[in-house]
């Protein structure tokens, strides 16, 4: 294997600075960081935008168009307007918690975002346990999610919370179920060589079911329609963000973005090769590209699906997600072991 | 249209009465107020002949009341409500919350004609 | 087991206007309902009596701001009937006419917003409103306004149609049908919407007739009753066209019966356009003064897009001396305690949708 290193190695982060000396760590760590958080600013963004134009155009719309270039700016227009404006925490919220829940569920999303490898040579570590340790902070929204919506004290947002802890705990099961089957065939938990080991297949053709389950799941998991039960604007107003205003709701909205680009990245991991391409383009540029085509699918769904009901996703969940992801992982172990 | 005019006495047995005999759909309770006394009318209507019938019941302004039909008919509900926060009739045999449209306490019916609504609701900018 | 009381409205982005709504949970199952309404209370019908006759059509026009041409005729032709007034012969057809564009308007609105309520983004709100407007921009060119038209005169119109109008008529309405059923296709494929509203928040025949609902709620739970087939008005017993009926009294039927209206209302409009006589249409000008009433009292009732409304009015010379106004929305509304009994809390908003209310109607 490639990348063969220990695990709680972690003195040896980057290691594609090709030095032992702590120093030069130091500062490919922070270069690491300022390139990835770049990255995912400007992905988050443009996909932000697209979101609207992309959605607008479904619906005989122009979306936004004055500020900037097609309406490039707006976001950042409407960005700036939300972090001028006076936020409120109402008087029935438990503050610390209200402070420190919504940054908190970004900050998760951040980490994760950096663990990803995202070439041969930028990736923070090479664990063999990454994969494991990825999924084990994607297990702690729920509880974050549900502290940030019982800490304002709103009905509609501890209904959100409620929801969105039941979709997170069902839909836990069919995406680690998934990833044992990639886990098997691969014979690794290590991300990069589970994209070193499609070199000559995706895995996508190798556990199709799969890999419609983990997306389902995923979508489910990251509260996009037609699963944003969390956000039911027709239900609950805005559930969790009904109380959320100013800096934290900016902050909130870009959570939305965050946790589609690390979800984007996830599939395009473990089902697309990560940063396999052609060679004339840096291995980076095809993971971003293959995580944004995936984020254009994923808003693309938003503009056409109902929304569907609690009890209706929990049955899909443990219906159907969960035994066909069983049946997923027995086809995998049987043809691919 | 037909007309029928009903003592208040009377009013629940022929209601009742008519609803065995098909006229099942009650399509409006309302009131005219005639200064001398108050007509409450019950419109009731046939599906299967596609016919109306009016129930005029006459209440002097002294006293005003009804026997509530809301257990032979459900949709009297809320037009029992209006009747009473609008009319000032009393629903006698049900609890009738009094503010319904209005919501405006202690004043006169707002749809009799003792009601002077030009003088005693302007605001202060109409004064001026 | 433990409730909790939510609080919905005024303001909330699905209840179509201003009303409130107390929810009684039981977990996610409602346990009781209750409207508050009054909150878009504007005294119409005391306003009514201290109008002149043709000053009311404004004031009536806003109760049902999503249909206000069915409502300004509904009034007009209680006044035609209490001051005895008969309608010429081409004005009937062009009233029609304008009445069931009033109505194709008003159902894709209701559709659109059923969708929305449904929670889909928008989308299918958007086609229905783009082709609402292509609807509106036809009522424009008979009467000079897309929202308020104002345009029922005692005895006639305002002013007649253009000489185009009924061409430009029966082309809209070749791409109506098309339309009509692109949404029926897309809408009723999709496995969710049907999901969420087969078999939910049902209506049975006999609660119906119960409850007094109107409209379109009445015949989705079927009961075969329209206002325009059982005591036709105006031209439409010269028409063929069928009232659409159907026996579920679910969420699905609701909104299919407006769909398949939709249809009848095309087919109804292609034909009175096709038979529209020449001559006169205009009726008497609002600075003349009204003939004094033939008849005290005058009961109408019309089928507006959301139902049977009924008017009664006592008749005084020049002006109303009471002015009544059924709503059917209201009466609609009330049934809302009754059939979302025991529903999921996200089919409140179904049902909701499927009633296809508008605040103004009921608190008038």
């Amino acid at each position: 294997m490639p990348y063969n290193n220990t695990i709680g190695n972690i003195a040896n982060i980057p290691y594609w600075m090709g030095s032992q000396n702590p120093l030069y760590n130091i500062i490919g760590i922070i270069i690491y960081v300022i390139i990835i958080s770049i990255t995912f600013s400007i992905f988050g963004y443009v996909v932000g935008w697209l979101e609207r134009k992309l959605i607008a155009r479904a619906q005989n719309r122009h979306g936004p168009t004055y500020v900037g270039m097609w309406g490039f700016l707006q976001n950042f227009a409407d960005l700036v307007k939300l972090l001028a404006k006076e936020d409120i925490i109402m008087e029935r919220a438990d503050k610390l918690l209200f402070m420190v829940s919504i940054p908190l569920i970004l900050a998760l999303s951040v980490f994760v975002i950096l663990l990803f490898p995202y070439s041969p040579s930028l990736q923070a570590t090479s664990l063999n346990f990454g994969l494991l340790i990825i999924l084990t902070i994607i297990a702690f929204f729920p509880i974050t999610l549900f502290a940030a919506g019982f800490s304002t004290g709103n009905k509609f947002a501890g209904i959100s919370a409620q929801r969105s802890v039941l979709i997170l705990l069902s839909y836990e099961i069919p995406t680690v179920l998934v990833v044992a089957s990639i886990v098997l065939i691969s014979g690794s938990y290590n991300m990069a060589s589970i994209v070193a080991s499609q070199s000559s297949y995706y895995y996508v053709l190798l556990v199709p079911i799969g890999f419609i389950v983990f997306f389902i799941a995923l979508l489910a998991e990251f509260e996009r329609p037609p699963f944003d039960l969390r956000e039911a604007d027709s239900e609950l107003i805005s559930g969790w963000l009904t109380d959320v205003s100013a800096p934290y709701y900016a902050l909130a909205l870009f959570i939305d973005y965050a946790r589609m680009f690390l979800g984007s990245i996830l599939i395009a991991i473990l089902f697309f090769g990560g940063w396999l391409g052609p060679s004339f383009l840096p291995p980076f540029f095809w993971i971003v590209a293959k995580a944004f085509i995936i984020s254009i699918f994923i808003i693309m769904i938003r503009a056409t699906a109902f929304r569907m009901r609690i009890d209706r996703i929990l049955r899909f969940g443990w219906e159907w997600l969960i035994p066909l992801s069983l049946i997923n992982l027995i086809i995998a172990y049987i043809l691919f072991v | 249209m037909v007309k029928l005019k009903v003592d208040r006495d009377a009013l629940l047995g022929t209601i009742s009465k008519m609803k065995s005999e098909g006229w099942e759909f009650l399509v409006k309770i309302t009131a005219v107020d005639y200064k001398d006394h108050v007509d409450v009318l019950y419109i009731i209507r046939d599906l299967a002949k596609s016919k109306d019938e009016i129930l005029e019941v006459t209440l002097q302004p002294t006293d005003l009341w009804l026997p509530t039909i809301f257990n032979i008919h459900q949709s009297a509900d809320w037009y029992e409500r209006e009747l009473s926060e609008m009319f000032g009739v009393e629903i006698k045999g049900r609890l009738v919350p009094r503010l319904f449209l209005e919501k405006w306490d202690g004043i006169d019916p707002p749809l009799r004609k003792s009601f002077v609504w030009d003088s005693t609701y302007r605001t202060s900018d109409d004064k001026q | 087991m433990t409730i909790t009381r939510i609080n919905i409205g005024p303001v909330h982005p699905s209840t179509h206007g201003v009303i409130r709504l107390v929810v009684d949970l039981d977990g996610d199952t409602i346990v009781k309902v209750e409207p508050h309404v009054g909150f878009l209370h504007r005294g119409v019908e005391k306003l009514a009596e201290t109008r002149m006759y043709m000053q009311i059509p404004p004031y009536t026009e806003k109760l049902d701001y999503v249909a206000p041409l069915a409502y300004d005729e509904a009034y007009v032709a209680t006044v035609e009937a209490a001051l005895g007034i008969e309608v010429k012969e081409r004005a009937q057809y062009l009233r029609v006419i304008e009445l069931e564009l009033q109505r194709i308007a008003s159902h894709l609105l209701g559709i659109g917003t059923l969708c929305n309520d449904i929670g889909q983004m928008f989308t299918t709100f958007m086609w229905a409103f783009k082709d609402r407007d292509m609807v509106l921009d036809l009522l424009q060119e008979a009467t000079g306004s897309r929202m308020f038209h104002v345009n029922m005169r005692l005895g006639g119109l305002h002013s007649d149609v253009p000489p185009d109008f009924v061409d430009h008529t029966i082309s809209l309405m070749d791409y109506m049908e098309k339309r009509i059923v692109h949404y029926e296709k897309y809408i009723e494929k999709n496995t969710t919407f049907k999901e969420r509203m087969v078999g939910v928040g049902v209506l049975t025949k006999e609660k119906a007739i119960e409850l007094g609902v109107a409209g379109p709620v009445l015949r989705a739970s079927g009961i075969n009753y329209d206002v325009r087939k059982n005591r036709p008005y105006y031209v439409y017993d010269k028409f063929h066209f069928n009232t659409k009926t159907l026996y579920d009294g679910d969420n699905f039927s609701r909104y299919k019966v407006r769909m398949l209206e939709l249809k009848e209302s095309v087919r109804i409009i292609k034909a009175v356009a096709r038979a529209m006589p020449d001559g006169d249409a205009l009726g008497m000008p609002i600075k003349l003064r009204s003939p004094n009433p033939v008849n005290r009292i005058a009961v109408v009732s019309r089928e507006l897009p959301r139902g049977e409304c009924l008017l009664y009015m006592v008749a005084d010379p020049q002006k109303p001396y009471r002015l009544s106004i059924r709503s059917p929305n209201m009466i609609n509304l009330a049934a809302i305690s009754h059939m979302a009994k025991g529903a999921r809390f996200a089919d409140l908003f179904a049902i909701l949708g499927s009633l296809d209310i508008v605040m103004g109607c009921i608190d008038r």
